[in-house]
């Protein structure tokens, strides 16, 4: 019994892990049309900030508070800088972001070296109910997804900055026919979305320790848990990190990791292939 | 665009007009003549290079000319050099006339397995799904080989014996680099007279506007599922002599690192022109050796800034440079006026 309730927090932590990194993932595809291949590396420079703050001797909580900030910041620009020319160009924006992600992932290697780094945990021991213990950490990781993903959630259901940019969405010439900058919009969305993927890399290094080819496995992972879910909704990315995450963590339980995270895909895809639409195939909020 | 004015753009008299062939044959000679002036390591790395230019070829068939964003095009390069390494190793076959038709095979038949799985059925696959696909397949690949003891786990299979042709032994020199010249000059030439028959037409027609082509009556996905299969074939190809031409087969062949590697090449060369492909797996090999002793570190964050500008400010590639558009695009048919196919 005490096992499968260790079992089932497990699978509930890596659940929202993959729910944090997807999150970003699932509001630049679903609310500005693109995808975002640079999204993983973001998650890196997000874990990347932190170490950075861990080494110069500031607590680790303080690079995690960060790094949301900095990836925000640096996904601002880039949108400025790049991003926005390929809005026209679904396909020539995936490589593009393709590109910034290599240039991201090579510096941060070349910074680092082939090194895996840990860091510690700011909240560390475990939480006790009973004879049960578990992972403090890991518990603050899914109190913060619910966070977020609430906070998320307000924000663009519920206030008129997040009406905006759903306009700047379903309608962008009658949005700016109405007054609505939807370059800024797009510019705050993927900064946003950037900022989200920083915090997750932040929050989860210390689990997964530091690496250069930490994002790539993040970006296959959260594209098809958004593709699973189903694109152009809020609900859709989140079901399906929900249902990656889940699974991800559940296979490990019962056959070899390698397998399962092979498997995990392979239904994955196999998921989409029939149901291109996903999970959630409305549109909006 | 002109294309669309086909007679008008056909009758222009360019004095451009024959640039392509005056590039392939330019290309041809410095790769032909290599080998004389190239001290003998060299010659080992321009052999690879050529191999990996086979590599590029496969994927400049489906980026470039049907529009099928394959990011993993590494698994059927790698999935064959392990096929034949592992035929070297455990048959102790390595006769060229099996080890290269088993290389081809094991291409031939992921791809078309993988290409069939997310190509055809009922509803057309999204570009995104495809490439997606194709990126997963390429990961999945990479992390099964580097857990699986049988496949040599992380280090790979080590020290494969030479392929031999009847009794000749076939190592890193001067005759392999002739060998992969040759079977290099006959696979383009192959995609060559692919790529300006119909059926090339055809893939064409499908990158610049598939819902058109489809409108026509084309079967589109059945289009997209041949060549995707035909490029595996040639991925199988070039995988299966890279594992020769190595001497070990290692899990980042069959990862995203070399499907990134080959977009690289194809991008930053020219997507949509065959001698795009070569000139760009040439420059980038040549300039990374150049460059890895003194910038080992910065030369991959150079190639990726490289790659975004290319993307941004000539997104047809080195290639465009000296190829105008109407030459890149090609000519098609026979409209039966003086001189009016030159290139063709």
């Amino acid at each position: 019994m005490d096992n499968l309730f260790i079992a089932l927090f497990e699978i509930l932590s890596f659940g929202a892990i993959v729910v944090l990194v997807v999150l970003g993932l699932g509001i630049i595809a679903s609310m500005m049309g693109i995808f975002n291949f640079a999204q993983g590396e973001f998650v890196l420079l997000g874990a990347y900030v932190t170490y950075v703050a861990h080494r110069i001797g500031l607590p680790v909580a303080v690079g995690m508070v960060a790094a949301p900030f900095a990836v925000g910041a640096l996904g601002f620009v880039l949108e400025r800088l790049v991003v926005r020319r390929f809005y026209a160009a679904p396909i020539v924006a995936m490589l593009g972001t393709y590109a910034l992600g290599l240039i991201i992932r090579e510096s941060v290697r070349g910074l680092i070296g082939g090194l895996y780094i840990s860091i510690p945990e700011p909240i560390g021991g475990s939480l006790n109910l009973g004879t049960l213990h578990f992972s403090m950490w890991r518990f603050v990781i899914v109190v913060i997804t619910a966070l977020v993903m609430a906070g998320s959630y307000v924000l663009l259901a519920r206030t008129s900055f997040g009406l905006r940019i759903r306009a700047s969405l379903e309608n962008p010439a009658l949005a700016r026919a109405s007054g609505i900058s939807t370059d800024r919009i797009y510019s705050v969305t993927f900064a946003f979305g950037a900022a989200l993927a920083g915090l997750a890399g932040a929050l989860i290094v210390p689990v997964f320790s530091l690496f250069a080819d930490l994002g790539i496995r993040f970006l296959i992972q959260g594209f098809v848990a958004v593709m699973v879910g189903g694109v152009g909704s809020f609900a859709g990315p989140v079901a399906g990190a929900g249902v990656i995450g889940t699974l991800s963590a559940a296979l490990p339980w019962v056959m070899s990791p390698v397998v399962a995270d092979v498997l995990v895909f392979v239904l994955a895809i196999t998921f989409i292939k029939f149901r291109p639409q996903g999970l959630v195939s409305g549109r909006g909020i | 665009m002109t294309e669309a004015l086909p007679s008008v753009a056909l009758a222009a008299p360019g004095g451009r007009r024959m640039a392509l062939p005056v590039i392939e044959a330019a290309v041809l000679a410095i790769l032909a003549l290599a080998p004389l002036v190239l001290q003998d390591y060299l010659t080992v790395y321009a052999t690879r290079v050529l191999i990996l230019c086979l590599f590029a070829l496969s994927f400049d068939l489906v980026w470039g000319y049907a529009g099928i964003m394959s990011f993993g095009q590494s698994l059927f390069f790698g999935s064959a050099g392990y096929g034949v390494a592992l035929i070297a190793r455990d048959l102790d076959i390595a006769s060229i006339a099996v080890v290269i038709p088993a290389g081809v095979l094991i291409g031939f038949v992921g791809a078309m397995l993988l290409g069939g799985f997310l190509l055809l059925g009922r509803h057309p696959s999204s570009v995104i799904f495809v490439s997606l696909g194709t990126m997963t397949g390429a990961y999945a690949a990479d992390r099964l080989a580097r857990g699986w003891y049988y496949l040599g786990g992380q280090n790979g299979i080590p020290s494969i014996q030479s392929m031999n042709i009847g009794t000749y032994e076939l190592s890193e020199g001067p005759v392999f680099y002739y060998l992969a010249l040759a079977i290099l000059v006959a696979v383009y030439m192959l995609c060559r007279f692919l790529v300006r028959s119909q059926f090339g037409l055809a893939l064409a027609g499908l990158r610049e506007n598939e819902q058109r082509i489809a409108f026509f009556g084309y079967k589109v996905q059945h289009l997209k599922a041949i060549i995707f299969t035909l490029s595996g074939a040639i991925a199988g190809l070039a995988g299966s002599l890279y594992a020769f031409h190595e001497g070990f087969v290692w899990p980042n062949m069959l990862g995203v690192v070399m499907s990134t590697q080959v977009v690289l090449y194809v991008l930053f060369g020219g997507a949509g022109t065959l001698i795009g492909a070569v000139i760009g797996t040439v420059v980038i090999e040549a300039v990374s050796f150049w460059l890895s002793n003194s910038y080992q570190d910065i030369w991959p964050i150079i190639l990726g800034v490289l790659l975004l500008l290319v993307i941004m400010f000539r997104p047809a590639g080195l290639v465009s440079l000296v190829l105008s558009e109407r030459e890149r695009v090609g000519s098609f048919g026979r409209p039966g006026r003086g001189g009016g196919d030159g290139t063709a």
